[in-house]
C-alpha cells in the first residue's frame, strides 16, 4: 500500500509539535513556486535562491502564527513576496539595479540585424519593468509575467480582486510612461 | 490608457470591441505581454535549497513544551460537525436566545444600511468624460460626473456608506487623477496619492 501523503495542515501540526524535520516537506512542495517568483522579481539566480532560503527560515520561525495551515503554501508565498519587494526596494535605493543579461533567451539569429533590434527592445522593456516600484512590479509580474488569474493572485496575496486590478492597472500606466521616457 | 484597454488586457473585452485607435495599442500590449510571458526567467529551486534551509533551522533553539502548548491554545482551529450535530447546535442556540429574559421588551427595528450622498466635483475644462472610482465602488469607475452647462466643472452625487474612503477620478477613460481639493490624501503604495474622504452617518 502506498504511504499516505501528509496534508499541509498535518505537516504544520507535526512541525509545531516538535517534528521539525517534517518542515522539509513544505520546502519540497513550495520551493519551486517561491523560487520562480523570486527569480522573476530579482532576475538574479543567486539572489533568488538566497531570498527563498530566508523566506523558508522566516516561515519556520513564525509558523505558529499561520492562521490557515491548509493554505500554508500561500502563506509562505506571501513571506517570500514581501522579502522580494524589500529586496527590490533596497536595491533601487542603492541605485545598483543590474540589468541581468537575457541569457535565458536563446534563439537562432536568422536575421542578425532584426535579432539585435529585438534584443535591444527586450532589454529596454525589461529595464522599464525593473524601474517600477516594488509593489507595481510585483502586481505586474504576477499578472503578466507569471500569467496568473486575478482570482489566483488575490487568493495568494490575500487581497480583493478589485484592489488587485487597480494595482495592475496602475503598474501598466507606469510601465507605459517609463517606456515612453526610454523611447 | 483607456479603461477599455485595461479591460482588454484583463481578458474582459475582445480586441473587436475596442475602437480602432485603441486596437493598435492593444496589439502592441498583447505582443509585449506575450514576450514577457515567453522570456520570463524560469528555473526550479536549486537542489541545495532544502539542505540549507534544514541546516539553518537545526541551529534555531527549540520551542519549549509550555510555549508549544500556549501556541496550540491560541491558534485558531476549525471545528467539524455533522449536519445533524450542526442542526442540533443551531436549534439549541436559537432556543437559548428565545428564552433569554429580556428586561427591555421594546422591539428594535433593524437598522437599514445608512447611505450618505456625497457631491464629487472636479474642474477639468478639457475633459470629455470624468468618472469617480473608489473603494466604495470596488475601484470601478462606476459613477460618471456630468458637466451639463459645459463650463468644465464636472460633478455627481454619489451614494457612499459612512466611513473613510479612498477615491480617484478617471478622466477621459485614460488618466487617473487625484482630487486636488480633497482635504486628505494617502499613499497607495505605488507612488500615487489617493484622495481620502471621511463620511459621517447622516442624522
Amino acid at each position: 500500500m502506498a504511504p499516505v501523503e501528509r496534508t499541509d495542515a498535518q505537516v504544520v501540526r507535526d512541525v509545531l509539535a516538535g517534528d521539525r524535520d517534517a518542515y522539509r516537506l513544505l520546502v519540497r512542495r513550495y520551493g519551486d513556486a517561491l523560487h520562480g517568483h523570486a527569480l522573476r522579481m530579482s532576475r538574479n539566480a543567486d539572489e533568488a535562491a538566497d531570498l527563498v532560503q530566508r523566506a523558508f527560515v522566516q516561515g519556520f520561525k513564525r509558523l505558529h502564527t499561520c492562521k490557515d495551515p491548509d493554505r500554508v503554501g500561500a502563506w509562505l508565498f506571501r513571506i517570500a513576496a514581501n522579502l522580494c519587494k524589500d529586496h527590490v526596494r533596497s536595491r533601487q535605493r542603492r541605485r545598483d539595479v543590474p540589468l541581468a543579461p537575457l541569457a535565458d533567451v536563446v534563439r537562432g539569429a536568422a536575421d542578425p540585424e532584426a535579432e539585435a533590434q529585438a534584443a535591444e527592445t527586450r532589454t529596454r522593456v525589461w529595464g522599464a519593468l525593473q524601474a517600477l516600484t516594488p509593489e507595481q512590479r510585483e502586481a505586474f509580474v504576477l499578472k503578466h509575467v507569471e500569467g496568473r488569474s486575478y482570482e489566483e493572485i488575490a487568493a495568494v496575496m490575500d487581497l480583493s480582486v478589485a484592489s488587485l486590478k487597480m494595482r495592475v492597472h496602475r503598474a501598466r500606466e507606469a510601465l507605459k510612461g517609463l517606456l515612453q521616457e526610454l523611447a | 490608457m483607456k479603461y477599455d484597454l485595461h479591460r482588454h488586457l484583463d481578458g474582459e473585452l475582445g480586441t473587436d470591441a475596442l475602437d480602432p485607435a485603441a486596437r493598435g495599442e492593444a496589439e502592441q500590449w498583447d505582443r509585449m505581454v506575450a514576450s514577457f510571458h515567453r522570456e520570463a526567467p524560469r528555473g526550479d529551486a536549486p537542489v541545495w535549497l532544502e539542505q540549507r534551509v534544514m541546516a539553518e533551522i537545526a541551529t534555531l533553539p527549540e520551542r519549549g513544551p509550555v510555549r508549544r502548548a500556549l501556541d496550540w491554545l491560541t491558534r485558531p482551529a476549525s471545528v467539524r460537525l455533522s449536519p445533524l450535530a450542526g442542526a442540533l447546535a443551531t436549534a439549541a442556540l436559537v432556543l437559548a436566545i428565545v428564552w433569554m429574559p429580556n428586561a427591555d421588551e421594546t422591539p428594535i427595528a433593524p437598522e437599514a444600511d445608512p447611505v450618505v450622498y456625497v457631491q464629487f466635483v472636479l474642474e477639468a475644462p478639457s475633459a470629455t468624460s470624468v468618472a469617480v472610482a473608489g473603494d466604495f465602488s470596488d475601484w470601478e469607475p462606476a459613477f460618471a460626473l456630468q458637466d451639463p452647462d459645459g463650463d468644465g466643472v464636472w460633478s455627481a452625487r454619489v451614494p457612499v456608506q459612512p466611513g473613510v474612503h479612498a477615491y480617484m477620478f478617471l478622466v477621459n477613460e485614460t488618466s487617473w487623477q487625484t482630487d486636488p481639493n480633497a482635504g486628505r490624501y494617502q499613499d497607495d503604495g505605488f507612488g500615487n496619492r489617493n484622495a481620502v474622504l471621511a463620511v459621517g452617518a447622516s442624522s
